[in-house]
């Protein structure tokens, strides 16, 4: 029980982190990690710190104590956009698009913080600033093309329908070339042959990519047919964690799960 | 000395009134209301109009102080109820981002001004003047009766404030929806009388300063311009929270004073926002306040 | 004609103007509520440069949109930080700030009175080149990695900051970038009108601003600049008294945020026309 790995140099490594929110322990000691190429599970009841757990790691609170690290070096504490770049993408549970940008322009925001572009050859729209900006397009329509948004680059998200958001969301992320991916609940929303697609949807993307995704999900289906570990987070506490058969078996898990249903 | 910082006080009295009435909106739709300023604007001259065709000659002295108050409390919380039919209810309706209620309120500050501009015209009109004397002696130093009044009738006002805030359903209410007006609607709190009634506080308390306002300077449509005062006192303070706007009001009333003391009044401006400046940089949140974060 | 000829003059400087609210506003949605206080900074440092050095005409209007760079630098420096409607108070303080040093100045200003005597150096067709070299500036700039990077921490701060977008330093390099542009709106102003008065900078102008870039939409630069055009030279042509335009503006604005929040426009923007061509012709090709 409780079998916390120590496998050392994970690819993301997050020890004993802790966040209060007004006395409120919304995440409290909570340590988990991914190798390279792992798919990883959060599970845990409503409110158990699972969000609050990716917002500590992408840096959008600070923790309280605790560390993350990625490939070794000390992530917490640095703003977040730093460490979006350092290669921590994300997606939203409720999608957070761009709206005043097209579909296209959406995914090519991943790639503009590093365009090899400046002030003068913007504004002035020099033929470098059109390459480069030709080029990031190009880029941008073959991640739409992955997720299946081929042919829908001028489109504004928000006249999406909501699958297909998720999946934008999803090629966003996947274009800063994160080399740790986090989805909060990407299937919610999602109905049961949408659920299938886009487990198969991240099979793939997976097999050619082969990053590391650490996801939140509630929907039992995609949680054992994804993740190669699975860490169970209950109240702020990490409750159970190891391979997904292990941890369903797990009396507490069980006991919170039920427990939460009274 | 003493007499510069009583003036510091009554002026902060009045700032206060204008903070408060900026923060309690702020406080439940979480943006800056500059239509305030137009109330304060429409309500010092509506007080002026009471007094001109109803009490002159029929009453005196603080009656009719008194009366020209509760004239221009009444006139500002219609008038802000009306701006918030006009300009707020369907944008809340729609979920409008927070720019369309800002750009909204700006709008309907400037109409109600040039509304005034055109009935009025930009001449300036003076204030009745309500009390006989002009200087009371107090431990041998002089204080105006004008500023004196001031002082006492804004916190008569804002103690009348804090009492339906944190004593009756009402405040409770109202405190409820600053919380989250969906949740507050969720819990069977009907939100649109609550934002009503804010609107009417706000604009009550517009009223009373606006009538301040017109007794210390002199009455002209730009009058309400002054509303940035009170949104410069709610952000010292701390944006939305009551007690704070109270506070960064006296903070620049004493402030304001001391800087016309030292620079002039000419320059006074220049300074207040270099102090504002500083301020903001070393203390973003505010007196009060927390950093209002997005939600992930 | 002549009075025709100035308001075209006027409403071109005006439109300059308005693209740089439209970049603060509409690009980062913060809301610039002093923006003629850059044009106040740009107008009163290239007519005193020229009156005091005698410096040409090119020389001095660099020189002015410099200096309104400068002052935005050091307004928006500490305030791209906050939260974003501090970011009103801030620059509407510094319009007041800048009203009040200029009023209290009048050994070098001519304070309240106005700072005569500035030789004409800008006339209409001058005014039409600047309105279209900085058009092409601006769209450029926003359809480039700025312009996008700002339109997207617009609508999602946070979301922006996950993508790796440096939020801060894209609202404030944006900011710069309006604030020059305004400055030069400056420039031209005092070296066509040859009088400057702090009075003339007034908070009012920068709110008549807002409201133009507003029913045009505030996603659409194509109808920021129609709306400034329409706004500013029907009322002068109709001749409409100043606080009758003000109160027609006024309800227009409060029409469209009740019924079409998205402004005229939309976010439609002329250039998609020409777009949609090429497009077309490609995929014929």
């Amino acid at each position: 029980m409780n079998a916390i790995t120590t496998t050392s140099c994970g690819l993301l490594e997050v020890s004993s982190l802790s966040k209060s929110f007004g006395g409120v322990r919304a995440v409290c000691d909570f340590s988990f990690n991914a190798q390279p190429g792992e798919i990883v599970g959060i599970i845990g009841p409503n409110g158990a710190g699972k969000t609050t757990a990716f917002n500590l790691v992408t840096g959008v609170y600070a923790p309280d104590k605790g560390s993350v690290k990625l490939d070794g070096v000390e992530l917490s504490g640095l703003r977040q956009d730093v460490i979006a770049r350092a290669g921590i993408g994300r997606t939203f549970q409720n999608i957070r698009l761009f709206k005043g940008l097209t579909v296209l322009e959406n995914v090519m925001t991943a790639s503009d913080p590093y365009a090899p572009y400046g002030f003068f050859s913007a504004i002035l729209a020099l033929p470098g600033k059109r390459k480069a900006d030709r080029e990031a397009a190009d880029k941008a329509r073959e991640y739409l093309n992955m997720v299946g948004l081929g042919g829908m680059e001028d489109a504004r998200p928000e006249s999406l329908p909501y699958g297909l958001q998720r999946k934008l969301e999803l090629a966003r992320a996947l274009a800063i070339r994160p080399k740790v991916i986090l989805l909060d609940e990407p299937a919610a929303g999602l109905n049961p042959s949408e659920v299938r697609d886009f487990i198969e949807l991240v099979r793939r993307l997976h097999e050619r990519f082969n990053f590391t995704i650490v996801f939140i999900e509630h929907r039992m289906e995609v949680v054992m047919n994804l993740s190669h570990k699975l860490f169970v987070l209950s109240f702020g506490k990490l409750l159970a964690s190891g391979d997904p058969e292990t941890v369903r078996r797990n009396p507490e898990v069980i006991e919170a799960y039920i427990g939460e249903e009274e | 000395m003493l007499q510069n910082i009583f003036f510091g006080l009554s002026l902060g009295a009045v700032y206060s009134l204008i903070a408060v009435g900026f923060a309690l909106v702020f406080n439940i739709l979480k943006f800056s209301n500059f239509s305030h300023g137009g109330v304060m604007s429409f309500t010092a001259y509506a007080g002026y109009l009471a007094y001109i065709l109803l009490f002159d000659g029929k009453i005196t002295g603080v009656t009719m102080f008194v009366a020209v108050v509760l004239v221009a409390a009444l006139v500002g919380a219609v008038t802000a109820v009306g701006i918030e039919r006009v300009g707020f209810r369907r944008l809340r309706r729609n979920q409008a981002p927070v720019i369309y209620y800002f750009i909204s309120s700006i709008t309907l500050g400037i109409l109600l001004e040039n509304i005034i501009t055109i009935f009025a015209s930009s001449n300036f009109y003076s204030y009745p003047v309500f009390f006989s004397s002009s200087n009371i002696q107090i431990f041998g130093t002089s204080f105006s009766i004008a500023d004196f009044v001031t002082l006492l009738f804004s916190c008569v006002a804002l103690g009348l404030l804090l009492f339906v805030l944190y004593r009756t359903k009402l405040g409770l209410g109202v405190r409820t929806v600053s919380f989250d007006v969906n949740t507050a609607s969720l819990m069977g709190i009907d939100a649109d009388r609550v934002v009503m009634a804010t609107f009417a506080m706000s604009g009550a308390l517009g009223g009373i300063s606006g009538v301040f306002l017109g007794m210390n300077y002199s009455l002209y449509p730009q009058l309400g311009q002054l509303v940035v005062k009170g949104f410069i006192a709610s952000v010292i303070g701390g944006l939305g929270n009551i007690t704070g706007a109270v506070i960064g009001a006296f903070l620049l009333g004493i402030v304001e004073v001391g800087l016309i003391g030292m620079v002039g009044s000419g320059l006074m401006p220049a300074c207040v926002f270099v102090v504002m400046l500083v301020f903001l940089l070393v203390r973003p949140q505010g007196i009060a306040g927390k950093i209002v974060q997005e939600k992930a | 004609m002549d009075y025709i000829y100035s308001i075209l003059t006027l409403t071109g400087i005006t439109m300059i103007g308005v693209m740089g609210t439209y970049m603060v506003t509409g690009l980062t949605g913060q809301f610039s509520f002093g923006q003629a206080a850059f044009m106040a900074v740009g107008g009163y440092v290239s007519a005193m440069l020229t009156l005091r050095f005698g410096l040409p005409f090119p020389v001095v209007a660099l020189l002015g949109a410099a200096a309104a760079t400068l002052a935005g630098w050091l307004v928006g420096l500490p305030t791209v930080r906050l939260r974003r409607d501090y970011i009103s108070l801030v620059t509407f303080g510094f319009g007041e700030a800048i009203i009040s040093v200029l009023n209290n100045s009048a050994q070098l200003t001519g304070g309240a009175e106005g700072l005569v005597g500035i030789p004409k150096r800008v006339d209409l067709p001058l005014v039409l080149v600047s309105v279209i070299c900085c058009l092409f500036l601006v769209a450029c700039y926003k359809n480039s990695r700025y312009g996008r990077q700002s339109l997207a921490l617009r609508t999602d701060e946070l979301a922006a900051r996950s993508m790796g977008i440096d939020v801060n330093r894209m609202k404030l390099v944006t900011f710069l970038f309006a604030s020059a542009i305004t400055g030069y709106a400056g420039v031209l102003y005092a070296f066509y009108s040859q009088y400057l008065e702090p009075g003339y900078y007034n908070w009012t102008v920068s709110a008549e601003w807002l409201i133009i870039v507003f029913v045009g939409g505030i996603n659409s630069l194509t109808g920021a600049m129609l709306s400034a055009l329409v706004l500013t030279t029907l009322p002068e042509l109709l001749r409409f008294a100043s606080s009758w335009r003000i109160l027609i503006y006024c309800v227009i604005v409060l029409l469209i945020i009740n019924y079409r929040p998205n402004g005229i426009f939309g976010d439609w923007e002329i250039s998609r026309l020409w777009k949609k061509k090429t497009s077309a012709g490609a995929s014929k090709a």
